[in-house]
């Protein structure tokens, strides 16, 4: 059995799962993670990890400004809004 | 099924109006039973665009792909048009932007007949992921003509739709076989580019380092026309290669000119049923006929494909589906603090799978099990690669199945490791960036469709298209 | 402080970049705008956005690099660190993980005449979050995505203070470098600036003690008053047996407090990986050589140069470089070469300063004027004015942008340095004085000054004073 904490796993993915899915899911992982667990039997020693397919450098950017859309189009699918705000239940630090 | 290049004619010919074959597709997509669409689009909202093209006809300056009606998965952003990507979290979501791919199609003259179904957030291989119900194959099987049977995924809706001909052809996006597994199981083309061959800028992300757009079509031709407006270089998008792109029409029916050599890898066909294991067969004797090279070719990967697939695709995608959290777009569920609103956006907003392949992506990128499983992943991945480039080295192309499997009956494969296995001959491709495409082959015992997989070297759509093309006219497929 | 305690201090410094756009897009990286108005789809975290690295932030990194003597790695790589906050669009920050793009770095501090070279660890770039809002409403937030994506240079020292006054010495020198290579604009109230603070003590000899870190402080004060909060903090709960718990703590600047930010169920765990959107940073070595020929002087440079070149005091030259902008007007004064160096930088850090700081100016509100006050300070090198007349003068200009020439002349300010004039008055100032004289001629020189007053007060202080005074001495001898 692999030693998933579903609780702490659904915490870091700001998913609530009540007692019944949460034990769904931890056998399902559990599962799924069994099943990928084949790869420690491929010997990776020395093998760069394979960020991206393309190994080439990065396409940059001039450093220019481009205004390409209004406050409006940026606020248009919010839930809650206020004067031009995105608008959210108070935040306590 | 007409092509592209006939309907093309037709309009030309002024045998039909770009408004009359637009109504033609719309009225026929509003009946379709198949739930292949989520949204469709009323002649009204696109009169404009149909004018212009119509105009262009009668100046006979039409673009590539004037007038003609598409599919667009419901995974590209559309401006002024809802994009949902088959989920509750994004169900009221209209984009103010147009996806790279959707603006190249809409540049050339096409005309968006609506967005396709597809699984949510493109994580499913059946398409009964989708919140809005699944899509339904239009194949029967002929010994249980009850039963509905999955179109397959994710892009099902788009396969689903094209082989109704509900619309001409569909753009979907295929991340370890989203394009090639329902081409397979709905009897049309279907073909992954290269990655960076299409700009993934405005495309709902699944994984970022594996989803790439490509076309749904009835014919190879079709395919090409499509990928000539989709495949272009985009400066937003990062990873999009800036290399020259070819024509890819030109060559498509032509003979080779040179010797051509296929790779049959024997370890993708150690346990296939067979019905698969005759379309093996049936595609080996036409390429001979063709005058092909077969070769036998073994792969050292095959067996770690599918778990470094679904270790690195859900990482990438817990990290890009971070961003639906109810705040700035989508679904918000009640909350009375910041805490509470993100909990019930997502766990109320994402569906049972999508929450699955997040948890499993949170949990491979944990403290703890990074190096165990995304590092190792990563490096299985180069193995994968470079396993493909010593084989590149002897063979033009590999041809294997697309799918282990005919279509399934709607409901009937629950557990989440046996709907995993449905791409196991698609994901390797994948998780090397090569271009393959999925080519209708034959029918198995039941009468259902099944296709055959062509894979080529980077960036060689144009000799994978001509290959597909003339094996196109072997099977005879379509008549 | 404790002497039985030693402080062991990092620092982690967040200078914001002075580009036009972000470091991913496209939108105007600039403070003050209104709410969510430089903020575009990539910023705002919309499905299908992908980032695209701004070349203008590799350049000031490694401007960077040179300046604070990093090594410039050739390759980096951009990776999400995973979390979720109502200003942070992408439920992940893009940043330099596990290869950043500078590494083993260090800079020169000053402490009461001692010189102290403090280690950095690395600098990494990294997007800026936005900002939430509470005191606005009592019930809700408002969220304002402007600065979201603006490009930060994190600059992560060893564990190298050992107390506040070094903390601040390094946080004033790296400041004015970043501002000398135009990497940041220093702007501290605005956030350009931001440093978090990692704190622990210890006895002599002992092993590190458990740190807390401060975060997020933009005022040189407070960072002071925090940390000398904070160690008094530690030591008292060592002192009384306890243990500290490595915190996070928040510094309230109303109380002078520092406190614990509320902590969360499970530990963070950032689930750093590679961006799959972004490639890796290149940086070849023809690149680092062309940004290396943009940097100009920097500081420490430019004070070696003023002293053993322009022959200034060390704590003039030092006020004159400590802003860019006051050495290119320093320079600017001098650069006619008709203008002894020393003469001018006493003008600068004398009377234009004290000009400047009455009436709350930058220098850079009087640069239009310093033609102005080049024709005057050419005066003075001349002997065509006196100092004291040449003050008042020098607030015309400032003041009332007059010009210093045509104004000597309306008003006969030149100085007096005709010699039979001069000694026609010095003869006269002679008489009647016989008991002065005698007093100098027996030795008192205070006497002399007296005499030299008197003449210039008969020329209404137009009077060339060393004229005088050379006069003065052949007569009484």
């Amino acid at each position: 059995m692999s030693d998933i904490n579903i609780k702490k796993v659904s915490y870091l993915a700001k998913l609530e799962l009540n007692e019944e899915k949460a034990a769904l899911y931890e056998k399902s992982l559990s599962e799924i993670i069994e099943w990928v667990d084949n790869l420690k039997k491929l010997d990776t020693e020395g093998v760069e990890p394979l960020h991206n397919i393309t190994e080439k450098s990065q396409n940059l950017r001039n450093d220019e400004v481009l205004k390409e859309n209004s406050t409006e189009q940026v606020l248009s699918n919010a839930p809650e809004k206020a004067q031009n705000f995105f608008r959210v239940p108070k935040v306590v630090e | 099924m007409p092509t592209i290049k006939e309907i093309k004619n037709q309009l030309s010919n002024k045998n039909i109006s770009v408004q009359e074959l637009y109504n033609d597709y719309y009225n026929k997509a509003k009946k379709s039973k198949l739930n292949s669409f989520n949204h469709l689009l009323e002649p009204e909202y696109n009169k404009e665009n149909i004018n212009s093209s119509q105009a262009r006809y009668d100046e006979g300056k039409d673009l590539s792909l004037d007038g003609i009606p598409l599919g667009i998965k419901d995974l590209f952003c559309t401006k002024g048009v809802p994009t949902t990507a088959s989920s509750k979290i994004l169900e009221k979501f209209i984009p103010e932007y147009e996806s790279r791919v959707t603006q190249n199609l809409l540049n050339d003259g096409s005309l968006f007949l609506g967005k396709n179904n597809c699984d949510e957030f493109a994580m499913g291989s059946s398409n009964e992921t989708s919140f809005f119900g699944p899509v339904i194959n239009p194949w029967k099987n002929k010994n249980n003509t009850d039963s509905q049977l999955v179109p397959g995924g994710s892009s099902g809706g788009s396969a689903s739709a094209v082989a109704e001909g509900i619309c001409v052809a569909s753009i979907g996006t295929d991340t370890g076989g989203s394009i090639r597994q329902p081409a397979s199981l709905c009897g049309v083309v279907g073909l992954k580019p290269t990655f960076g061959s299409c700009s993934r800028w405005g495309v709902v992300a699944f994984a970022s380092s594996l989803d790439q757009a490509g076309p749904i079509t009835n014919s190879v031709e079709d395919a090409a026309y499509l990928l000539n407006s989709i495949s272009s270089h985009d400066p937003n998008d990062s990873t999009c290669s800036s290399h020259k792109r070819d024509n890819f029409i030109e060559s498509v029916g032509k003979s080779f000119d040179r010797p051509i050599t296929v790779g049959i890898p024997s370890d993708y066909l150690k346990d296939i049923n067979s019905d698969i294991a005759e379309q093996i067969e049936n595609t080996k004797k036409h390429l001979l006929k063709l005058n092909v090279n077969i070769v036998d070719v073994e792969f050292t990967t095959t067996d770690f494909a599918l778990s470094t697939y679904y270790i690195l695709a859900p990482a990438e995608a817990s990290s890009n589906l971070a961003r639906y959290d109810g705040i700035r777009y989508g679904y918000r569920g009640e909350g009375n603090t910041l805490e509470e609103i993100y909990i019930n956006s997502r766990s109320e907003g994402f569906g049972e799978e999508v929450i699955r392949r997040i948890l499993i992506g949170t949990y491979v990128l944990s403290a703890g099990y990074y190096d165990a499983y995304y590092r190792k992943a990563q490096k299985v991945r180069r193995l994968i690669k470079n396993d493909f480039q010593r084989i590149y080295n002897e063979v033009d192309f590999i041809l294997t199945p697309t799918t282990p499997n005919e279509a399934f009956q709607i409901g009937k494969k629950l557990d989440p490791i046996s709907m995993y296995m449905n791409d196991i001959f698609t994901v390797p491709t994948s998780l090397a960036g090569l271009p393959a495409i999925s080519l209708p082959s034959g029918l198995s015992n039941n009468g259902l469709p099944l296709g055959i997989q062509l894979i080529g070297n980077y960036f060689q759509e144009k000799s994978l298209l001509q290959m597909a093309s003339l094996l196109e006219k072997e099977f005879c497929f379509n008549e | 402080m404790n002497n039985d305690w030693e402080l062991v201090i990092g620092l982690e410094v967040h200078a914001q970049l002075k580009t036009e756009s972000k470091l991913f897009s496209s939108s105007p990286n600039q403070f003050g705008s209104d709410p969510n108005s430089n903020v575009n789809f990539i910023d705002a975290g919309m499905p299908g956005m992908l980032p695209v690295m701004n070349s203008g932030c590799i350049e000031k990194a490694i401007k960077t690099g040179f300046a604070l003597n990093f090594q410039i790695n050739p390759y980096s790589v951009f990776e999400r660190k995973n979390y979720f906050y109502a200003d942070l669009p992408q439920g992940y920050q893009i940043s330099q993980f596990e290869y950043p793009i500078l590494t083993e770095g260090f800079v020169e501090i000053e402490t009461e005449n001692k010189v102290k070279k403090i280690r950095l660890e690395r600098a990494h770039l990294e997007q800026d979050a936005g900002k939430s809002i509470h005191d606005i409403d009592p019930k809700y937030s408002f969220i304002d995505l402007n600065r979201v994506g603006t490009p930060l240079l994190e600059i992560v020292s060893y564990p190298d203070f050992n107390s506040a006054d070094e903390v601040i010495s390094y946080l004033t020198s790296l400041r004015q470098i970043l501002m000398y290579i135009n990497v940041c604009d220093g702007n501290m109230q605005e956030g350009s600036l931001r440093a978090d603070v990692n704190l622990s003590v210890k006895k002599p000899n002992a092993e590190l003690g458990t740190r807390c870190e401060i975060k997020n402080m933009n005022s040189f004060k407070f960072i002071r008053q925090a940390i000398e909060y904070e160690s008094k903090r530690q030591i008292q709960v060592l002192e009384s047996g306890g243990k500290i718990d490595q915190n996070t703590l928040l510094f309230d600047t109303s109380t002078g407090e520092t406190r614990a930010m509320r902590s969360k169920e499970f530990a963070h765990d950032y689930r750093y990986f590679p961006d799959p959107d972004l490639l890796p940073v290149h940086i070849s070595e023809d690149q680092i050589e062309k940004v290396k020929s943009t940097i100009g002087e920097l500081p420490q440079q430019k004070l070696h140069r003023y002293v053993d070149e322009f022959k200034l005091e060390k704590d003039v030259a030092k006020i004159v470089i400590s802003e860019k902008a006051y050495a290119e007007f320093f320079e600017n004064l001098i650069s006619s070469k008709l203008i002894q160096p020393k003469l001018a930088a006493s003008w600068l850090v004398g009377d234009i300063f004290s000009f400047i700081k009455d009436k709350d100016l930058q220098i850079v509100d009087i640069t239009d004027k310093s033609s102005k006050i080049i024709q005057l300070l050419e005066m003075i090198e001349k002997g065509t004015i006196s100092s004291k007349v040449a003050k008042d003068i020098l607030i015309e200009i400032l003041q009332n942008n007059k010009e210093p020439v045509l104004l000597v002349k309306e008003l006969g300010l030149e100085q007096v340095s005709d010699n039979k004039e001069l000694e026609r008055i010095v003869v006269e100032a002679l008489i009647g004085e016989e008991d002065n004289i005698e007093k100098f001629q027996s030795g008192s020189d205070r006497v002399l000054g007296y005499f030299v007053g008197k003449c210039l007060k008969a020329t209404k202080g137009k009077g060339n004073p060393k004229v005088i005074n050379d006069l003065l001495i052949k007569k009484l001898k």
